[in-house]
């Protein structure tokens, strides 16, 4: 059997070791399974039969370290001789039951957490980890629940994810899109990870772990498998069905797969996954052939189209009010059954082709092509000229009632603190408790929530409310279907050509990827191995809208909502017909264009694609010595981006016109602020704009190098010492890159700056700079294993952009910010102890400091093309303003950065599996909304000079003091933006201290409970393998994810990115508005960790 | 073979079965969302046990809306600062029973605020003996007619809401503390006072009788000399005149033969508006030039088209327009770049809702009625595809020639 490996071992006397890796239980070969010489660092994989060898060995003591996923590891000592071949007894490995389950579930979980295309999820879990790596192992299931995130990176842009060496993380946002893989956890579960900035051979890598997804099917062993689950996450059961073929006699084998999750809609409240409904069916199928000489071909195909329903985060008052963290804003009732208004509809189907071709002895070169076209989209609720159907819309709850009931510290008279019985100050701020003349108005009076509320709030209109939350009413809490439908039938009797007041949308996110690679390997000179890789890839992002149902409506008539409202103001501006105005507010004003949507299949709004090319050359050098082992590696990335869009937008039209019109003022290029310059897809320089005709904008084209390198000193068998290091420069991704492009072309100032580069530092000045080192210790003996690590890394201008309504310009802006500075540095550690025959004790431990360390320039501009302020000495409308955002010190909203575990695992060779993990977490922060950061609010002027309108100092002329109550100074700014604070106190954040409660309005929430018992998650599970004659198994598992039922565990959140304004009475304007004292208008929202829940699966294989 | 067969059957046939439940809910008809006139009583009778009453307008004011007002026992809170001090207040609350027997009121809305001129309110109309009865609802949900169109007949529970006066204008609200401390006359309206009523209490305490039929709205078509022998111009301020003037606000009126002066209220004096950017010129000859955010309704006044002189002392009514409005920096008809010389060319009618305004208690006396409480609110002029047109004028009347809405433009020099 041995020699069926096709290498002749007698030829020349050298050191050789042989042997194969089996299923403890069934005796079944295990393919895949990694074989490591410890001392030597040398590995390879079993093939199909199980068999390994290793050639041109050191004869001396090794330790052979064996591992395969889904199984228990073991290490073996062998004595390696001169010139003598070993070979070792069948290395039999034990299922580990457990370890599937949990990967399974993190895949799902991963999965559920990509939850939109524009709004906000929360930071997901990995759902990937290297099995030999006791510190990845033990952490990323454990440590999922919390949302850690390795280092703090965020997933885009620092984990690459391969599919039999393919680049699978999106071309447009960096990330990988787990649900193509939605429920195939047999498809998913051979892979190769590599701690972040190692050597790998599938890839140069990122700053985070690299994984390749291998999917050959000679890889699974002959047999059916099939499985049963229960679980009370999102989706409520899977079954699922293996058939693999093994290795035939002729060299095929095969693998087909089909897994099918569901949950019905759920409309029992408060109860995990309300309102949500779940059906995925994953197939996975893959053919492989393998030749005598080793060359391999493979050819395999997978998708999973899913249907289901997604839920919110919401404010704490929320969460209070509904007294559960499982609540869901997005469900309401309809004729009596549960609807979910987002519902997310996904199909990746992927084909591969990969094609294994050794060359020699010593050379292998891989070739793989890949295509997969990702259908992704989600509905949402519209509206038009109705009110905000949204339950949880902020004017429906309890505490609207007190905007304008709390008064300002230095302003009105009419200001009371308030107090509890105990006597302690009230934390909900200061209610009116006097009027005009000074008089009490009456004491304040306990909320039906437990709020203290003040005399000014009514409190049967409050209660009423509060206890309409608290029953769960079903008008109030949910989404009222029938006043939805029932607006739509009284606008056709009233306006039957109207436009429906309300009806659902699908905003469609599709992609489509065509991938190539080469990977080429040489072994053939000494304590060296060669690789060098080329990598291509074309995709296109396709993003367009289309009605999901109409909800009784006639039809939807596709305009711009914000620019219909601000058509009064475009009528001010120069030169602008009234046909020119009518225009602007249509999204495709070209002849042809009929904007009455009356059917599913019409495509409305926004049109465009993002047609993005990517190459990567690479090579990389391993060394192997005795005592030192080396690599290096180098990279060039090219990556190009282009919109071209089918709909010709009216505002694109008119910032372009704008911008003619005033080229002659102020001169070509010169003022962004005033002509949103460069607004469309070059539509000035004669594009053809007919019908039909696809409107192409710039190329944009980037070129970034990377270089890193590895030296591990092995201070002996069991210790070593590894350092890596890596530096290179990112280009942005297209959805960082365009300042607006649902509308236009107009991408960020950095890009064009690059565009037209003039010298090195131009050309860069567009790309993310990174540099990152990690120095680790490991060791491993018998009993105990382990590992500590520093790590730290620095990125430089980075670039982010966000959308959000915006309450001074009155619209929804996008906000572009480039100059991001970022550190991430930290240590963790990983200890594993052997505590006898049964028992495991592990822990782990995380600490980090993730942070931004650079203020960031934002430009910001309204969507509808309005303008967002006047010049006050010129009276020129200026389109985008540019500020300061203070982000430097803030910590990122990355996952919790300080982590620990301890979980204690319980195996019997009697094939029971138990263990239970103890997971302490802090330091997770809230991600902060830009808009509350702005320097404008605290000076007065943003960077550009403009005048901000109501701006902290403005209203309360101490709202920014200091905490000794020393009388402001007015801050200066000078030429460059940089401000003096003068006697403003600054906290950490280098931010400064605002008068309460307007420090609440720019703080970083830290997200972990106050009770530090709260911070705690306890997760366990037990499992059981039964061998049955004829190779038949039966496994049962279940797992417990948050035994404690720990539903005080927030595991992100955000800043609501609007601000407590009003317009106060008797302004010259009513952009004249000023911040409130409501600082809870807008409050964040929250994600909170799922209470207990369990995953039960039956696996019955024969 | 088999052994492939059968988890293949299996699997397949649970898929199958599985699929078809993951269907949506099944549309909701007409007959879904709207009550009709036949399961009304039934609905009712369901949901008070211990029984209902459906009020007349007129009669729920009667019952329920008091002078002083019940909801707030210390008088210093609002009384005293806005009444005449013969016994009559500008503000009251009266708030309504939660439990008991079932408080109801219906009416037809008359009101639409797609181009602006009503900011979360709406009025209802009800006929009682071929006249009509009419009731401000004040309600916290932005673009409240997009829900509760113009001709949609609701029926309102009424219980735990309130019954008061904002300004002298009766309304179904809830007590709500006015502190706008910017606002005109702010030391007699900051306060308890009428104030929105939630959205979604609301939602849940109504329900919408059939389809909107516009054509079941009563319009009273009127001169203003027709218009003013109905309704007294300067009421007497006693308990009768009090309750004549409260029981006909919110009227629909078509008010014929009118046009606009192109003159406007400036304190107690009618002057002609002038030529300037309604942004800084609070008498530019538009529908409703800003008041710098402080809110208050511009009036411009209407007047017949036989009184060549209008003043104070003759037949006219002020046209009330928002700020916010998306007309509201139209020119009047007639009116242009040049002036307003050209408005009395314009003749028409011009329909909306009659208003009773007062902002102040000094108001409440003989002497303080200055004839222009009376107001009449168009609900738009037409400038959107769906708006509502309630001013048609036509040069000299002469229908083939009509007036076209046109917009300020600083251009216009």
């Amino acid at each position: 059997m041995l020699l069926g490996l096709g290498l002749t071992i007698s030829a020349v006397a050298q050191t050789t070791l042989r042997g194969q890796v089996v299923d403890a239980g069934t005796g079944a070969p295990i393919t895949g399974a990694k074989v490591l010489l410890s001392n030597q660092n040398i590995a390879t994989t079993t093939n199909a039969a199980g068999e390994f060898q290793l050639l041109y060995l050191e004869a001396t003591d090794e330790e052979v370290i064996v591992e395969a996923d889904g199984y228990v590891g073991t290490i073996e000592l062998v004595l390696l001789e001169e010139n003598r071949t070993l070979d070792m007894p069948a290395i039999r490995l034990q299922q580990d039951i457990a370890k599937q389950t949990q990967d399974e579930i993190l895949l799902n979980l991963t999965e559920e957490e990509m939850n939109d295309d524009e709004g906000r999820s929360q930071a997901q879990a990995s759902a990937s980890s290297a099995t030999t790596d006791v510190f990845n192992s033990t952490t990323s299931f454990a440590w999922s629940t919390a949302r850690y995130r390795n280092r703090g990176y965020a997933s885009a842009g620092s984990e690459t994810y391969y599919i039999e060496g393919l680049n699978f993380n999106s071309a447009e946002r960096g990330q990988f899109n787990y649900s193509a893989m939605g429920g195939l956890n047999d498809a998913s579960r051979y892979k190769d990870v590599l701690n972040p900035m190692e050597a790998t051979s599938f890839t140069f890598g990122d700053l985070g772990q690299s994984t390749n997804y291998m999917m050959g099917a000679s890889r699974y062993a002959q047999g059916w498998k099939v499985g049963v689950a229960g679980t009370n996450r999102n989706y409520k059961a899977r079954i699922n069905a293996t058939y693999a073929s093994g290795v035939l006699p002729n060299g095929w084998s095969f693998i087909g797969q089909l897994a099918y999750r569901f949950s019905p809609y759920v409309d029992n409240k408060g109860i995990i996954g309300e309102g949500i409904k779940y059906y995925s069916l994953g197939y996975f199928f893959s053919a492989e052939k393998q030749w005598q000489n080793g060359n391999r071909l493979r050819l395999l195909t997978f998708g999973a189209p899913t249907e289901r329903g997604q839920n919110a985060a919401v404010t704490q008052e929320v969460y209070d009010l509904t007294g559960s963290i499982n609540y869901n804003p997005y469900w309401g009732y309809q004729n009596g059954k549960v609807r979910n208004s987002r519902i997310v509809k996904s199909f990746d189907p992927t084909v591969i082709a990969a094609y294994d071709l050794n060359i020699d002895e010593w050379q292998k070169i891989k070739f793989a092509l890949g295509y997969h076209y990702s259908w992704y989209s989600n509905s949402a609720l519209n509206y038009f000229n109705a009110p905000d159907p949204r339950p949880d819309y902020y004017r429906n709850l309890p505490s609207a009632m007190w905007d304008g009931q709390i008064g300002n510290l230095y302003y009105e008279t009419s200001v009371d603190q308030l107090y509890r019985a105990d006597g302690s100050a009230y934390g909900y701020g200061l209610f009116i408790g006097e009027d005009m003349n000074g008089n009490a108005m009456g004491t304040a009076f306990p909320g039906a929530d437990g709020n203290l509320v003040g005399p000014s709030v009514n409190a049967e209109q409050y209660n009423t409310l509060v206890r309409l939350w608290q029953n769960r009413d079903n008008k109030t809490t949910q989404i009222d279907w029938n006043n939805l439908y029932a607006a739509n039938y009284a606008n056709n009797a009233n306006n039957p050509n109207g436009a429906a007041r309300y009806f659902i949308e699908r905003r469609h996110n599709d992609i489509q990827e065509a991938m190539a690679s080469v990977n080429y390997q040489n072994t053939k000179y000494d304590h060296l191995r060669m690789t060098l890789g080329l990598e291509g890839k074309f995709s296109q992002g396709i993003h367009y809208k289309t009605v999901d149902d109409l909800l009784g409506a006639n039809q939807w008539i596709d305009i711009d909502a914000f620019a219909d409202r601000d058509i009064k103001e475009l009528a001010t501006n120069s030169g602008f017909t009234q046909a020119d105005i009518a225009n602007i507010r249509k999204n495709d004003i070209r002849d042809g264009y009929d904007n009455v949507i009356k059917t599913t299949d019409r495509r409305f709004g926004y049109d465009y694609r993002i047609n993005m090319g990517n190459m990567k050359a690479w090579f990389q050098n391993e060394w192997t010595f005795h005592e030192v082992d080396l690599f290096y590696a180098l990279q060039l990335n090219f990556n190009s981006m282009q919109r071209t869009s089918n709909m010709y937008n009216g505002r694109a039209w008119y910032l372009t016109t704008l911008a003619q019109l005033n080229d002659a003022k102020y001169g070509t290029d010169t003022y962004w602020q005033y002509l949103g310059h460069k607004a469309l897809n070059d539509l000035a320089n004669g594009v053809n704009t007919a019908p039909g005709n696809l409107l192409v904008g710039e190329a944009h084209y980037f070129l970034d190098p990377a270089f890193k390198l590895g030296l591990t000193y092995k201070i002996n068998g069991r210790n070593r010492l590894k350092l890596n290091a890596l530096a290179e420069t990112r280009a942005p991704y297209a959805r960082d890159a365009y300042v607006s492009q649902r509308v236009h072309d107009r991408v960020v100032n950095t890009i064009y700056t690059h565009d037209n580069a003039k010298s090195l530092k131009d050309f860069y000045a567009a790309s993310e700079k990174v540099a990152s080192a990690d120095l680790t210790y490991e060791f491993n003996y018998p009993i105990v294993r382990g590992r500590v690590t520093g790590f730290f890394t620095q990125t430089w201008n980075g670039t982010e952009l966000n959308g959000y309504y915006d309450d001074e310009a009155r619209t929804f802006v996008n906000q572009a910010m480039t100059g991001i500075d970022k550190r991430y540095m930290g240590i963790e550690a990983a200890l594993s102890v052997k505590l006898g025959t049964y028992f495991t004790l592990t822990g782990a431990a995380s600490v980090g400091d993730y942070r931004y360390t650079s203020n960031a320039t934002a430009i910001t501009s309204a969507e509808n093309g309005m303008p967002m302020t006047q010049d006050q000495a010129t009276q020129d409308l200026i389109f985008e303003t540019v500020d300061k955002v203070l982000l430097k010190g803030v910590r990122l909203s990355t996952g919790p950065q300080a982590n620990a575990s301890l979980k204690l695992s319980f195996f019997h060779p009697k094939m029971w599996f138990a263990d239970v993990t103890v997971s302490y977490h802090d330091w997770n922060y809230l991600s902060v909304a830009p808009s509350r950061r702005m320097q404008g609010l605290y000076t007065g002027h943003r960077l550009d000079g403009t005048a901000v309108n109501g701006w902290f100092g403005d209203e309360y002329a101490n709202a920014m003091a200091t905490t000794d109550d020393l009388p402001l100074v007015q801050p200066t700014m000078d030429a460059d933006g940089n401000v003096n604070w003068q006697n403003a106190q600054l906290d950490q954040n280098g931010m400064p201290v605002l008068q309460y409660p307007y420090s609440i309005m720019t703080m970083q929430e830290n997200l972990a409970a106050t009770n530090p018992l709260n911070r705690f998650l306890i997760d366990a599970s037990v499992g059981k393998l039964i061998y049955l004659p004829n190779r038949q198994q039966l496994s049962i598992n279940l797992s417990v994810t948050n035994l404690t039922n720990n539903t005080h565990f927030k595991t992100g959140g955000y800043q609501q990115a609007r601000l407590p304004r009003a317009v106060r009475q008797g302004e010259k304007d009513y952009h004249n508005s000023v911040i409130t004292a409501n600082a809870w208008k807008y409050p964040s929202k929250y994600y909170y960790a799922w209470g207990v829940n369990f995953f039960l699966s039956v696996t019955y294989k024969f | 073979m088999k052994t492939i067969k059968n988890p293949l059957y299996f699997v397949l046939s649970t898929l199958v079965l599985l699929s078809l439940s993951s269907c949506e809910p099944k549309a909701l008809t007409e007959d879904d969302v709207f009550v009709q006139e036949t399961e009304l009583d039934a609905l009712l009778a369901d949901e008070n046990p211990e029984g209902y009453d459906i009020y007349t307008l007129n009669d729920f004011l009667d019952r329920y809306m008091t002078e002083k007002g019940n909801f707030w026992s210390d008088t210093s809170q609002y009384r005293e600062r806005a009444t005449n001090g013969n016994g009559f207040y500008l503000f009251s609350v009266d708030t309504l029973p939660t439990y008991g027997r079932g408080i109801y009121i219906r009416g037809r809305i008359t009101t639409d605020d797609y181009e602006g001129n009503f900011y979360k309110s709406m009025v209802i109309q009800q006929i009682v003996g071929g006249k009509q009865q009419n009731l401000r609802i004040s309600v916290d949900l932005g673009s409240s007619h997009g829900m509760y169109q113009l001709g949609q007949e609701i029926i309102i529970r009424c219980n735990g809401l309130s019954v008061g006066r904002y300004s002298n204008q009766p309304q179904l609200c809830v007590p709500s503390y006015n502190n706008n401390i910017y606002a005109m006359n702010a030391s007699q309206k900051v306060g308890w006072a009428p104030g929105r009523i939630p959205g979604s209490v609301f939602r849940r305490n109504t329900k919408m009788i059939g389809l909107p039929d516009r054509s079941k709205l009563q319009y009273d078509t009127l001169s203003l000399g027709q218009l003013f022998t109905e309704i007294p111009r300067k009421p007497s301020i006693d308990a009768t005149g009090m309750d004549q003037v409260r029981k006909l606000d919110g009227r629909l009126v078509v008010l014929k033969n009118v046009s606009f002066s192109g003159k406007y209220q400036d304190g107690n004096n009618i002057v002609n508006c002038v030529v300037g950017h309604p942004d800084s010129v609070g008498g530019a000859n538009v529908f409703a030039p800003s008041t710098q955010n402080i809110g208050y309704p511009q009036g411009r006044l209407l007047c017949d088209i036989m009184d060549a002189n209008p003043t104070t002392s003759s037949t006219t009514i002020m046209c009330s327009n928002s700020e916010y409005a998306k007309f509201a920096y139209f020119y009047l008809p007639g009116a242009n770049k040049t002036g307003i010389t050209g408005c009395r060319d314009y003749e028409g009618t011009v329909t909306g809702i009659l208003g009773w305004y007062q902002d102040k208690a000094s108001d409440l006396t003989a002497s303080g009625l200055d004839g222009y409480e009376w107001s009449v609110t168009p609900r738009g002029i037409g400038i959107t595809e769906f708006g509502i047109k309630d001013v048609v004028m036509y040069y000299h009347g002469d229908t083939s020639d009509p007036w076209t809405p046109k917009e300020y433009d600083p251009n216009d020099k």
